[in-house]
């Protein structure tokens, strides 16, 4: 009996394939599972990948780091934790060779170099790679392979650092604590430490790095120790978080929000399915029942049904999964070097059932309809339906639990939940607004406008259904494109800060000296100089940061690492006063700092508050008397953090410059000059600065250009669902209009009317709905100062008003294929 | 000022798609004439297949007939049957009362689409005229078949048609009903000056037109050519009755 249903099913299913209800609910179904399929194995291989380089990549149990180096003291007590201690030493500094330059990551190791795992080196590019013990000896070099490639070198040829030569001796492929360097891709070189010694870098430039192997609980005296006696140094160890782990975490809260915008998307384009799939079921059931069938082979054969149709997407949505996958992990690979593509079955498998049955609970109403379905059905073709409100709850029930299992952050999820209950609100009262005001306005008025909005107002039900379901996905497409939009914008604003062609980040005052030297000489034209020392805040107001918030911010992370302290006695002619004052008037008051307004709001911070910052091994407490923003026009060189010039003389550390120059074409070649007799300089050409912001800004393009796709193609679907479920109702409107005698013209005319009506109370609900979501989201989740602006807005709403109202005629086209006769057949 | 429809040696064929290989052309009917006159009741009578609607819509200029020609004659000027559009109104089996609106607004319908400043006002007049004027803000869920059908008559017959069309007006009502709502059809019609022209199944009600037709096997026949007012001739009895309601129209 049961293979009979079933053979019943796949007949019906069959049949129905093609009818454009069906056709809707597969794209969504295929749609969705394809994103969150996707989503979570990528998702899923970057954790691997984070997992399995903090295991493999710390090449140590604990790696300890900071700027200066360990006093004995301070290596003694080191050695209590554990026998095994190797350090390291890196410093960035530009290699030179003929007239070529450029910059790496230098690293300085010893014979006892790697504690953990192998260090890897060939002879020459292509050959088979070697474990080494011990680096490179005195006088030799190791580079790798983009080093080599970008300076023209090849294995033997002799390299300048500084006053030194060293011969390139092997191609280095592998540094077992490669994981200290996060997502960095600078080009590697490895040096013996003596030979570290012997260049004579300045100190504070160099990196200590001190690996050592312990057991876990040594490990946590090591911690201990170090928030204890080295607050400034940083620690990483292997059962702590990855460096990545927070950069990782917002990149998931972002997409935990987009995967529960999509749901909400799908949701509705559903439930607006879901309104025709019922009166179909209803009636199908209602047929079978009238021929003498029990009610459960109606329900039974409505499920096969449903489940014949989702089996036939699975294969689909696995195929393009693990292709958009393997794409992601190509695109991901960038970034994360070493990550590779492997498919997860089970995992694809236990996420498409969870979309299935997330998908089933979306389809319960149309099951629990069927359950109270009787023939009666057939009389009474008119009989009020019970499952539309139930219908509501259940996609409701859904999304609640979408948005719990996709979000591991609860007031972003409720933020943007709220914000969806707001806009709905919003746009049942401007629907009702708009419509009974319209009518009541053009009462006395003839014409198709007047009848449309009274023909909107009298089935304010119906098209009130269309309007939330066309309307909450136009906001949510609004808000993603706004929200990557400010992003990209904000990105591009970090960026775009710099004068001249060449930006010098970092000089000590030698190096500035030499800088001026230089510049003077060739006739080059220095723009700016701004003197800054480096700083790493431990505590806010007494608190340690991680005693402050555990919240993901970007600002704080950039305050726990060094970031540059400027001091100046007026307010620099790049920067506003926003608060405050600068400075108060007391001579002895030297601790005073202004704050950049948005790293305040971001950290929720105001005056008074307090900031210790360890500067040079000393621990200096300022009390924020100011806050400024940058001013645009007179250069581009900024600081986040500001104190006055009265304290340099209380602080006892290196001091250094940043500055820009601008360099004629023919004068280029002069640099490498500059950087053979100075490598540490920072200095970055406007080329490369270009480049680098160029790429980033094509990583976000990429991501928006995806994500935009995934949200468009949805409320697409929403939209066609929407015109979908009202079609039957449409198109007995338009026979009965040509009833009375009038064109199929005069038809088309009303619905572009009621579709322009529509649009703009959408696009007003809409752009009403962002505004108020931006200011709820933005600045608590993403800092970012909400300032929406009026000319985009203006443009938004004007193309929300023709892509609605195109499609929706376009969409409708159907219904306006009705005719009289249709209504005659009608029996 | 009259008006009548011509339709001269029209023929309606139809390709018959049985399957990709097998097509076949079926003929409904061939070389038929037919005239209907302003303010006369005609009934086309036949069996199911026949080509009754056809017949409606080419009449009503909805469909163009496969050959012959079909004219408008509007105080002696002849024009196509396109010309006929806005003169037009029809009545279903069905009914097809937009469900969202109630009684009144349904009949407002077409007023408001003309742009019509008093289309409630005169609503209310022939929703009293077909004895509905306690049922203005009813749903039509909330009517009966017999007054859904008569909110149908006022609707199509509120914006002064020249001619009305009705597919089998009494098709899904009981015997009193239909008859009640025949003697409001031809009334109104005759009333409004307006001809009508039914396709029915049903003797008694094709009884009450003034021209009668048969339409089997591709051919029209005329079966009766009544001059009087057929509800006085058929039933006077039942106008007796039914004054209070019908005489208004």
């Amino acid at each position: 009996m049961l293979m009979h249903h079933m053979q019943l099913a796949w007949h019906c299913t069959q049949q129905e394939y093609r009818q454009p209800h069906q056709r809707l609910l597969r794209w969504v179904q295929a749609t969705l599972m394809v994103f969150i399929v996707t989503l979570t194995l990528s998702s899923n291989t970057i954790q691997d990948y984070l997992q399995g380089n903090l295991q493999n990549l710390l090449g140590a149990d604990a790696v300890v780091t900071q700027k200066d180096k360990l006093t004995s003291k301070q290596l003694k007590a080191l050695a209590r934790f554990s026998e095994n201690v190797v350090n390291t030493l890196q410093i960035d500094a530009t290699l030179t060779f003929n007239d070529e330059w450029q910059r790496s990551k230098l690293k300085a190791v010893g014979s006892d170099y790697p504690l953990q795992g192998q260090l890897l080196t060939a002879t020459s590019p292509g050959s088979p790679t070697t474990a080494t013990n011990g680096g490179p000896t005195a006088g030799n070099i190791w580079l790798d392979s983009r080093l080599i490639s970008s300076l023209t070198l090849s294995i033997g040829d002799v390299i300048n650092i500084g006053e030194q030569a060293f011969i390139v001796s092997r191609l280095l492929v592998h540094e077992p604590d490669r994981l200290m360097e996060g997502h960095n891709v600078s080009m590697r070189a490895m040096i013996n430490i003596d030979d570290m010694e012997r260049l004579a870098f300045p100190t504070d430039l160099i990196q200590h790095r001190y690996l050592v192997s312990a057991s876990k609980s040594q490990v946590q005296q090591i911690i201990e120790w170090q928030q204890e006696q080295l607050p400034a140094a940083q620690i990483h160890h292997k059962q702590g978080a990855h460096p990545l782990a927070l950069f990782w975490q917002r990149t998931e809260n972002f997409l935990g929000l987009a995967s529960i915008i999509l749901f909400f998307m799908a949701a509705i384009a559903i439930e607006q399915i879901a309104q025709v799939h019922l009166k179909k079921e209803q009636y199908f059931s209602a047929v079978c029942m009238s021929l003498g069938v029990s009610k459960a082979t109606g329900l039974q054969l409505s499920v096969f049904k449903w489940l014949i149709n989702i089996l036939m997407l699975i294969p689909v949505v696995a195929i393009l999964s693990g292709i958009f996958h393997w794409l992601v992990v190509g695109w991901l690979s960038e970034t994360f070097s070493e990550i590779s593509w492997q498919l997860d079955i089970g995992l694809m498998a236990k996420t498409i059932a969870t979309c299935v049955l997330l998908f089933a609970v979306f389809h319960s109403p149309v099951w629990l309809t069927l359950c109270k379905t009787s023939v009666a059905k057939l009389f009474h073709q008119n009989q009020k339906s019970i499952s539309l409100g139930l219908l509501k709850i259940c996609a409701l029930v859904v999304l609640v639990l979408v948005a719990v299992m996709y979000s591991d952050n609860g007031l972003l999820t409720s933020m943007l939940v709220g914000s969806i209950a707001i806009t709905i609100m919003l746009m049942v009262a401007i629907s009702w607004t708009v419509l009974t005001l319209g009518e009541k306005a053009t009462q006395q008025f003839s014409g198709l406008i007047p009848f449309t909005l009274f023909m909107m107002k009298q089935r304010l039900l119906s098209k009130s259904t269309q309007i939330l379901g066309i309307g909450l996905s136009t906001f949510l497409l609004l808000f993603t494109l706004m929200l990557l939009k400010d992003l990209g914008d904000t990105m591009a604003k970090y960026q775009r800060t710099h004068d001249g062609n060449v930006m010098i980040s970092q000089a000590s005052q030698s190096q500035m000296k030499a800088i001026n030297e230089w510049s003077a000489e060739h006739d080059i034209s220095v723009r700016q100089t701004k003197p800054y020392l480096y700083a790493k805040v431990v505590k806010i107001n007494d608190q340690t940061l991680s005693e402050f918030t555990n919240k993901p911010s970007e600002s704080l992370t950039t305050l726990s690492k060094s970031i540059r302290l400027h001091w100046s006695k007026d307010i620099p002619n790049t920067n506003r006063l926003v608060q405050g004052e600068w400075w108060q008037e007391k001579p002895k008051n030297w601790q005073q700092i202004s704050l950049e307004e948005e790293v305040m709001t971001d950290l929720g911070l105001s005056l008074t508050d307090k900031l210790t910052f360890i500067i040079h091994q000393q621990s200096v407490t300022f009390t924020i008397t100011a806050s400024h923003v940058y001013k645009p026009g007179a250069g581009s060189i900024t600081f986040w953090v500001q104190m006055p010039q009265e304290a340099i003389q209380h602080i006892n550390a290196p001091q250094y410059n940043m500055a820009s120059l601008e360099l004629k074409d023919d004068q280029w070649p002069l640099l490498s000059q500059l950087w053979k007799n100075h490598p540490t300089i920072r200095m970055i050409s406007l080329q490369e600065l270009t480049k680098q912001f160029d790429d980033i800004l094509g990583m976000i393009t990429k991501v928006i250009s995806g994500f935009a796709v995934m949200i468009v193609l949805l409320a697409i679907i929403v939209i066609l669902s929407a015109i979908n479920a009202l079609e039957s109702k449409e198109k007995k409107k338009n026979s009965v209009i040509m009833s009375f005698g009038f064109l199929k013209t005069t038809c088309l005319q009303l619905n572009i009317i009621e579709w322009l009506i529509t649009a703009f109370i959408i696009a007003t609900g809409a752009i009403a709905g962002t505004y108020i979501t931006g200011m709820l989201i933005y600045q608590s989740q993403f800092s970012l100062p909400y300032q929406p602006n009026l000319y985009i807005l203006l443009i938004t709403l004007a193309i929300i008003l023709s892509t609605v109202t195109l499609l929706g005629v376009y969409a409708s086209r159907h219904s306006l294929k009705s005719s009289v006769k249709q209504l005659m057949a009608e029996i | 000022m009259s008006c009548s429809i011509e339709l001269k040696t029209v023929s309606q064929l139809f390709v018959n798609n049985a399957s990709e290989k097998n097509t076949s052309t079926i003929t409904l009917f061939e070389n038929l004439d037919l005239s209907v006159s302003q303010g006369q009741s005609y009934a086309i009578t036949g069996p199911s297949g026949a080509g009754k609607s056809s017949l409606l819509m080419l009449l009503s200029g909805l469909e163009k007939p496969s050959s012959g020609q079909g004219s408008f004659i509007n105080d002696n000027h002849i024009s196509s049957l396109d010309n006929l559009r806005s003169e037009i109104g029809f009545i279903f089996q069905q009914f097809h009362l937009l469900p969202e609106l109630s009684a009144l607004h349904n009949i407002a319908l077409p007023l408001k689409l003309r742009g019509d400043k008093q289309a409630i006002k005169k609503a209310e007049h022939w929703l009293e005229k077909v004895g509905l004027s306690d049922r203005a803000k009813h749903k039509p869920s909330q009517l009966s078949g017999g007054e859904q059908q008569r909110v149908a008559i006022a609707r199509a017959l509120v914006f002064s048609p020249k001619f009305i069309f009705a597919d089998e007006p009494t098709g899904n009502l009981d015997q009193h009903n239909a008859n009640e709502i025949a003697d409001i059809l031809f009334a109104c019609c005759q009333e409004n000056n307006a001809g009508l022209i039914i396709v029915t199944h049903n003797s008694m009600l094709a009884s009450k037109a003034q021209n009668i037709y048969s339409l089997a096997n591709g051919e029209l026949t005329k079966t009766k050519v009544s001059l009087i007012n057929p509800i006085l001739e058929q039933n006077p009895e039942k106008v007796t009755v039914k004054t209070a309601q019908v005489t208004s129209c």
